[in-house]
């Protein structure tokens, strides 16, 4: 009979076949899940949009210093202590946005631009920048130190 | 009745009721509101209405009798008045002087004594302007005509102390000399500005007479100098806060480029060295960074003339007095010079000392190019006559240069990268941050260029260089990335292209075997 | 034949399988499984397909969906933000997102095929209308998902769309105001909208896709799939579904996948065509000026166009409602085509049926091409020119409109053009001649109706052959 000829030949390429297929759902099914379940697993770092939490290096140079200028992004924070109290303001000036210093003798941040002169609210003292420095809040969370921007 | 009581009580609680405004007009103003131009329409209508409607009853009275009394002349005299939308309480000023009501009337006056509220009005001067005149600073403070001019408001005739007040017509126009002393009568007087503004100085005349304009006016008697009503003007006059001043920072620059811009009219004045006052003053600001600041960017914070010249004790500020000046603002350049080699050099040579490399009027943004050890560039000319035997000058001029072009260069290179990996898709954000950075440092780098001093200049410059490597980094942080997902894509298209065949051959092979199938049935 | 088989143990699937038809009855499933075809007709098989792959994008919609959602946060200040944060910073965030994005415009892309397929080859007709009804509003609530998830980004772009776009729901009569204020949570687009727009995306939409969705697909399995019109079919058994065509529809649904990825990652921010790219951009504020050259979503243009072309006041309507009106009535025509179409449930030829597809995709195309101002000359700061951009746009029409019709004339003997014909007139008069869309839009309309009281007086048309 040919009927069973014809089946004892095909099992062969018949489950090379099925062999080819299965290997190619599990690699299929891998290139699905492999992306899947990386994106899946939570990152160490802070989350999306939420606060700004200072990295190690800036908290070590809080304590040592009492001041730092922490970047996010192309977001800076200047944050300093005063009257024991931890105090944080939007670091670009408001005139031509370079970095702010804090000048501790003086009690105030100092524009080294064109020499616009801030208080510890941010108010502008003198020279040409037109508006206050933007608020943020920094607040202590344990080791870290987290910054907010204040809620219009 | 028992309900009738507790009501009757209650409404006698609620008292007197004060007197209603019910927006009636006096009989006599009523009346012009009927009043009809040449083509037959009616000259006042319901906007006039209805600014009346707002003023107080009082002052509607104190318009009616105005009407009665003539000292308005007529609807059409109203409504140029009404137009002007003043609150009530200059309304009230405005309508009870008769000084501005006759001097309003089209009607009564020549047309050189009348003042306009057309500011297109070309036979009356631009100094009778009304609509300027009700925001000036004086009349707003209830100091109206007769303050300067004399009389008083409730006349309706002119009286001989009003033309005895300063001189004669023919001569006043000519002979300048009278109005400082006329304005310092009030300005001057610290007991009398105190009632009306504490905070304002009193000390103008004595800086004036000081000045250049006072010494040509005062002691040389030439009234083409400048004095209060060239700057400030006369009847619309606002104080330097108010953007439509002539003494606002913006405006500044043209009012004093109204005289100093203007070579016929300062034709014959020299320097002290004898040579012609240049006048392409003002054209150069203009150019200038500062100028560009001020008028350009609207930033209140650059210089106008008066920052560096003076207000009133105006004078070409001297050579050590400017650099001094430049400080206020640029204060880090200056401490850095002061503790440069060239303080001593400069000081020696009695050289100005920003105003040698930067200019006075026309300074423009400094290119790096300008540091320059040839000839005839700015270092390199100077240090060829007076640093002959230091061949360091040039050549660390040379390195500031070239470092600067170099970190330029780099934030150039990088920009275009970040954007392109960008669009691609991947994170640029933290290379832009860190040309941000290295932006900040070539800004630092060129402040320190005051220092005149490798050690100094290197400060920034490290700062520069650690920007631009890790800018660079993070590029090829972000290449890497788009290799690895390039290679990911490969192998996942790659294995699903494996899935597909198969499937393909799957697909043909089980037609196959049903045709073969159906073909057995069919066969033997 | 008959072959003496030992008894082999049952495996463990058969096991599974008796044990479950025990309790579930799952053996009446596999029978009726086992005989589900697919029909084999007059026309290409490949239009059988289109409803799978409309379903594949949307299931990998769903699923993309729930892994952004893993990490969106919908807030003023956590919106953009968190968009952001998986684009950067999660691994294969923007491999996620970008696929969202791309599937989103695909599955809408090929719904709109399947749509204007089992239009023109009259799946239809009776016994099926409520497949086609339903169809149609799963249409709408798949623009309606386009529509609400374009602004959850809260970047520049989607805020003004969203803007521009709700805007116009205040010419509804009557009820326009409220609507739109319901529709934006105040009179303006504010960070409430966008709360609303949440809701909506991902959980009123989808519950209401699934039910209708439901309803779809059970039509079909007890309807079977629809066979082509009776006179071209020549009598050919049907493709069994379990395997041949689940497989075929497998793989097909595999090279979607396939090109899927490459397109996520050639073009990751879309094609760059107006109304179809999605780059994260600038984060909207409110208080800027509006967006240049601002476009809704692709399949919305043609509507966008429309409101453009209707002036301020006609017939005593406010120009946007005249134009609500008129779309919706040609919605109304198109949703009610099954109980239109009486020649298609006698299963009678119907040749201006399929005319009225054709002239739908002449109309479209048209006022879609000119949203795009193609041939207007637009620069930035310089407004593109209408009446060359209308030019532009109609010389396009008409040659793809003549491919049409000589494809129709030659390959399938189809003689009725009326309906198409009067589209293409109004294209011809607007965009050649000058005149007014409007007024053009009114003569197309007289050929229109003139052409079918001129063909209800003729003997039936003879019908293409099938190829």
């Amino acid at each position: 009979m040919t009927a069973p000829l014809a089946r004892t030949a095909k099992p062969a390429r018949r489950s090379l076949l099925n062999w080819l297929l299965g290997v190619g759902v599990i690699g299929w099914a891998a290139s699905v899940l492999y992306p899947v379940l990386r994106y899946l697993r939570p990152l160490s770092e802070a989350g999306a949009g939420g606060p700004l939490k200072l990295s190690a290096e800036e908290l070590a140079t809080l304590g040592k210093s009492h001041f730092v200028i922490a970047r996010s992004g192309t977001r800076k924070v200047i944050v300093f202590e005063a009257a024991g109290e931890l105090r944080a303001l939007d670091a670009k000036c408001t005139h031509e946005g370079c970095t702010v210093q804090f000048v501790p003798g003086d009690s105030l941040l100092w524009c080294a631009c064109h020499n616009g002169k801030f208080d510890l609210d941010g108010r502008v003292l003198s020279g040409p920048p037109p508006r206050p420095l933007v608020k943020w809040i920094a607040s202590r969370e344990g080791n870290d130190v987290v910054l907010t921007m204040e809620k219009a | 009745m028992t309900v009738l009581l507790p009501l009757l009580l209650v409404l006698n609680q609620a008292g007197p009721a004060p007197a209603a405004d019910d927006g009636k007009l006096p009989p006599s103003l009523e009346a012009l509101f009927q009043e009809k131009d040449k083509e037959g329409k009616l000259i006042l209508g319901d906007p006039e209405r209805t600014y009346l409607k707002k003023l107080p009853p009082h002052t509607r009275e104190l318009i009616g009798k105005d009407v009665d009394a003539l000292t308005v002349g007529g609807a059409r005299h109203l409504k140029a008045l009404l137009a002007l939308e003043l609150p009530s309480q200059n309304a009230a000023i405005l309508f009870s002087d008769n000084c501005i009501l006759c001097h309003t009337d089209p009607e009564s006056q020549k047309k050189i004594h009348l003042f306009s509220a057309d500011p297109k009005a070309t036979q009356s001067s631009e100094i009778l302007n009304l609509k300027s005149f009700v925001s000036d600073v004086h009349f707003r403070r209830g100091l109206s005509c007769s303050g300067c001019h004399g009389g008083s408001p409730a006349n309706d005739v002119m009286t001989a102390d009003i033309a005895a007040r300063w001189p004669k017509a023919d001569v006043r126009h000519t002979d300048r000399t009278w109005i400082p002393e006329f304005c310092a009568r009030c300005h001057a007087d610290p007991a009398f500005m105190r009632g009306f503004n504490p905070s304002l100085p009193t000390d103008q005349l004595s800086k004036y007479r000081e000045s250049q304009h006072g010494i040509l006016l005062l002691q040389q008697k030439d009234s083409k100098a400048a004095q209060c009503v060239s700057c400030h003007g006369v009847h619309g006059i606002r104080g330097p806060k108010s953007r439509q001043s002539s003494v606002h920072p913006q405006a500044i620059p043209e009012t004093c480029g109204r005289c100093h811009a203007d070579p016929k009219y300062m034709a014959g004045y020299k320097k002290d060295d004898g040579t012609p006052l240049p006048t392409d003053q003002l054209a150069s600001f203009k150019k200038s960074v500062h100028g560009k600041a001020l008028l350009e960017k609207g930033d209140l914070g650059a210089p106008a003339c008066n920052s560096c010249h003076g207000n009133h004790a105006a004078m070409p500020p001297k050579v050590s007095s400017i650099s001094q000046v430049c400080r206020t603002c640029h204060s880090q350049n200056g401490t850095f010079f002061d503790g440069s080699k060239h303080k001593q050099a400069f000081e020696a040579h009695h050289w100005p000392e920003c105003e040698k490399c930067h200019g006075k009027h026309e300074i423009m943004k400094p290119a790096d190019t300008l540091i320059s050890d040839a000839r005839d560039g700015l270092c390199g000319s100077c240090h060829a006559e007076n640093a002959k035997d230091n061949p360091e000058c040039n050549a660390t001029a040379r390195y500031f240069r070239s470092s600067l072009l170099e970190l330029v260069a780099s934030g150039q290179k990088l920009r275009p990268q970040a954007e392109a990996l960008g669009e691609r898709g991947l994170d640029a954000e933290p290379i832009v941050a860190s040309i941000e950075e290295l932006n900040e440092a070539i800004v630092q780098t060129r402040a320190r260029v005051h220092t005149f001093d490798r050690g100094g200049f290197d400060q920034g410059a490290k700062l520069g260089r650690d920007a631009v490597a890790k800018s660079e980094a993070l590029v090829q942080a972000a290449r890497n990335e788009q290799r690895y997902r390039r290679n990911g894509l490969l192998v996942s298209i790659g294995l699903m292209s494996l899935l597909a065949v198969a499937m393909g051959l799957k697909i043909r092979e089980i037609g196959r075997r049903r045709a073969r199938a159906s073909q057995e049935r069919q066969g033997p | 034949m008959i072959e003496a088989q030992p008894e082999a143990p049952a495996s463990f699937g058969e096991r599974l399988y008796r044990w479950l038809d025990a309790r579930f009855g799952v053996g009446k499933l596999v029978e009726f499984a086992r005989h589900k075809e697919v029909p084999v007709g007059g026309h290409s098989m490949v239009w059988y397909y289109l409803g799978g792959t409309t379903l594949f994008f949307f299931t990998v919609q769903l699923v993309s969906g729930v892994l952004l959602l893993m990490y969106y946060q919908p807030g003023e200040a956590t919106s953009y933000e968190s968009i952001r944060y998986v684009t950067a910073k999660v691994p294969f965030g923007w491999l996620i997102r970008s696929i969202h994005c791309w599937s989103a415009h695909l599955m809408i892309l090929s719904l709109v095929v399947h749509m204007f397929s089992t239009m023109i080859l009259k799946a239809y007709r009776k016994p099926r209308e409520l497949t086609w009804l339903t169809g149609f509003l799963l249409f709408a609530i798949a623009l309606g998902f386009g529509f609400s998830g374009y602004l959850l980004p809260w970047n520049e772009l989607s805020f003004f769309a969203t803007a521009v776009g709700t805007d116009s729901v205040k010419s509804v009569p009557v009820i326009g105001q409220w609507l739109l204020e319901v529709m934006r949570g105040g009179p303006d687009v504010t960070i409430n909208t966008l709360y609303r727009f949440f809701a909506l995306h991902i959980v009123i939409l989808p519950l209401l896709i699934v039910g209708i969705l439901s309803g779809h697909l059970i039509f079909i399995q007890v309807q079977g799939m629809a066979h082509g019109m009776a006179h071209q079919r020549p009598d050919r058994p049907g493709l069994r579904f379990f395997p041949d065509f689940l497989l075929r529809d497998l793989l097909l649904w595999l090279m979607c996948l396939i090109v899927l990825a490459v397109l996520v990652y050639l073009l990751p921010y879309g094609p760059g065509i107006p109304g179809m790219e999605w780059e994260l951009g600038k984060k909207a504020n409110p208080l800027a000026p509006a967006y240049p050259g601002i476009k809704p979503e692709w399949y919305f243009l043609w509507v966008y166009q429309l409101l453009k072309e209707f002036p301020p006041h006609l017939l005593g309507m406010e120009g946007p409602q005249a134009a609500l009106l008129v779309v919706t009535v040609l919605m109304g025509i198109w949703a009610l085509v099954p109980w239109l179409d009486r020649r298609a449930s006698r299963g009678q030829p119907s040749p201006m049926f399929t005319d009225l597809a054709i002239a739908a995709i002449i109309f479209m195309s048209y006022l879609t091409l000119k949203a795009w101002d193609i041939g207007g000359h637009g620069v930035p700061g310089k407004l593109p020119d209408p009446r060359s951009t209308a030019w532009a746009c109609a010389w396009i029409t008409l040659g793809l409109a003549s491919v049409i019709a000589v494809l129709r004339l030659l390959a399938y003997r189809q003689r009725w053009m009326y309906f198409s014909g009067a589209a293409l007139l109004q294209v011809v008069l607007n965009g050649i001649l000058g005149m007014d869309y409007l007024i053009a839009g009114g003569i197309a309309l007289v050929v229109a109706i003139g052409g079918l009281v001129v063909s209800r007086r003729e003997p039936a048309p003879q019908m293409g052959v099938p190829r």
